[in-house]
């Protein structure tokens, strides 16, 4: 059974961080879509007004993977606003590599994350899924997630730079 | 019509408070909304905001019939939540009076909640949007902005009050 810890990243993670991001993004199929760098994930996590907030899983170096990683989970979240219920934390990435999974790392991160809510007397958690994802909507259904898009009809809307550009212009 | 465009101020969250619960009347869920004044106030004001708001203005002589003739009455507010990870711009709920609409107040807000993402680096705006609130679809479609709950089956989830409170337990 494999021993982890769960900590706060800390400036020296970023690299680890950037290629959990990656590796999230390739299952997701959309890997060329990650253009962040080491350097924007230092400034924008770690400067006088961090943009994100991240925990880290990390096993000893006797279980590392084959490549050398300690560094083997992540999860990424921020604090956002609802008009209605005020405080929210919106967990925006979660990844265990795939040999450390199915030994309640999953499980442990999201505890933290939720205690972490509760503290910071937020009302909600709230993230996306993709709908493909079966696993990871049970995972989240069996501990009392909600599917907003589902239930609601709450539908997800982006608009890309080019066309923020253009509505500047107008 | 002259309108002005420009931030809310802690003297706003009365207006605000107001707006936010006419749009949860029209989008028939008044009994979600928790948020009071006060919330606003510490939230969005204090050292370290959750929120910015930009706030639509008209002057007097076409306020609405509500305005008390002392001060122009505010009509539209929009909340701008900016984001780290994908450097997102996130903006959600927005409220314009009937009789205003087709003023091209809506437009002007959306423009300057672009204006300000991009000039703080950020590379696409990012809401949620209810299914059967086909005018607002249609706007947002017309600007330029991609449903990913339709294209992409991503499905907006939340875990809140109890459940929430049950995973932060031990």
């Amino acid at each position: 059974m494999a021993s982890f810890i769960l900590r706060k990243a800390e400036p020296k993670d970023v690299s680890d961080i950037l290629r959990l991001i990656k590796e999230l993004a390739k299952f997701e199929e959309m890997e060329e879509q990650v253009i962040l760098t080491e350097k924007d994930l230092l400034e924008d996590g770690f400067g006088d007004h961090p943009f994100y907030h991240c925990l880290v899983a990390e096993v000893p170096k006797e279980q590392q993977s084959p490549e050398g990683y300690t560094v083997i989970g992540f999860a990424m979240y921020y604090f956002t606003y609802d008009p209605w219920i005020g405080k929210l934390l919106y967990l925006e990435d979660f990844y265990v590599m795939q040999d450390y999974r199915g030994l309640g790392i999953g499980s442990q991160i999201l505890k933290v994350l939720s205690e972490t809510a509760v503290r910071t007397r937020c009302s909600s958690m709230h993230f996306i899924v993709a709908e493909n994802n079966t696993k990871s909507i049970e995972f989240y259904k069996r501990r009392g997630a909600a599917d907003l898009s589902f239930e609601e009809g709450w539908r997800l809307f982006a608009i890309d730079k080019e066309d923020l550009l253009k509505m500047t212009s107008k | 019509m002259d309108f002005s465009i420009r931030a809310a101020n802690v003297e706003d969250c009365k207006d605000i408070a107001r707006m936010i619960t006419e749009l949860a009347e029209y989008e028939k869920v008044t009994d979600q909304v928790k948020i009071t004044q006060r919330d606003l106030e510490q939230d969005g004001f204090s050292k370290n905001p959750f929120f910015h708001g930009i706030i639509a203005e008209v002057p007097e002589q076409h306020k609405s019939k509500e305005g008390d003739g002392k001060t122009p009455t505010r009509y539209s507010t929009r909340q701008m939540q900016v984001f780290g990870c994908e450097t997102a711009v996130a903006s959600d709920k927005k409220w314009l009076y009937l009789c205003f609409l087709g003023k091209g107040i809506g437009k002007a807000l959306m423009s300057k909640v672009a204006q300000l993402g991009l000039a703080a680096g950020c590379h696409q705006l990012n809401f949620t949007v209810l299914d059967w609130n086909k005018s607002s679809v249609d706007f947002y479609l017309h600007q330029g902005c991609t449903d990913v709950t339709t294209d992409m089956g991503y499905h907006y989830m939340s875990c809140k009050g109890e459940a929430m409170e049950h995973l932060a337990q031990p």
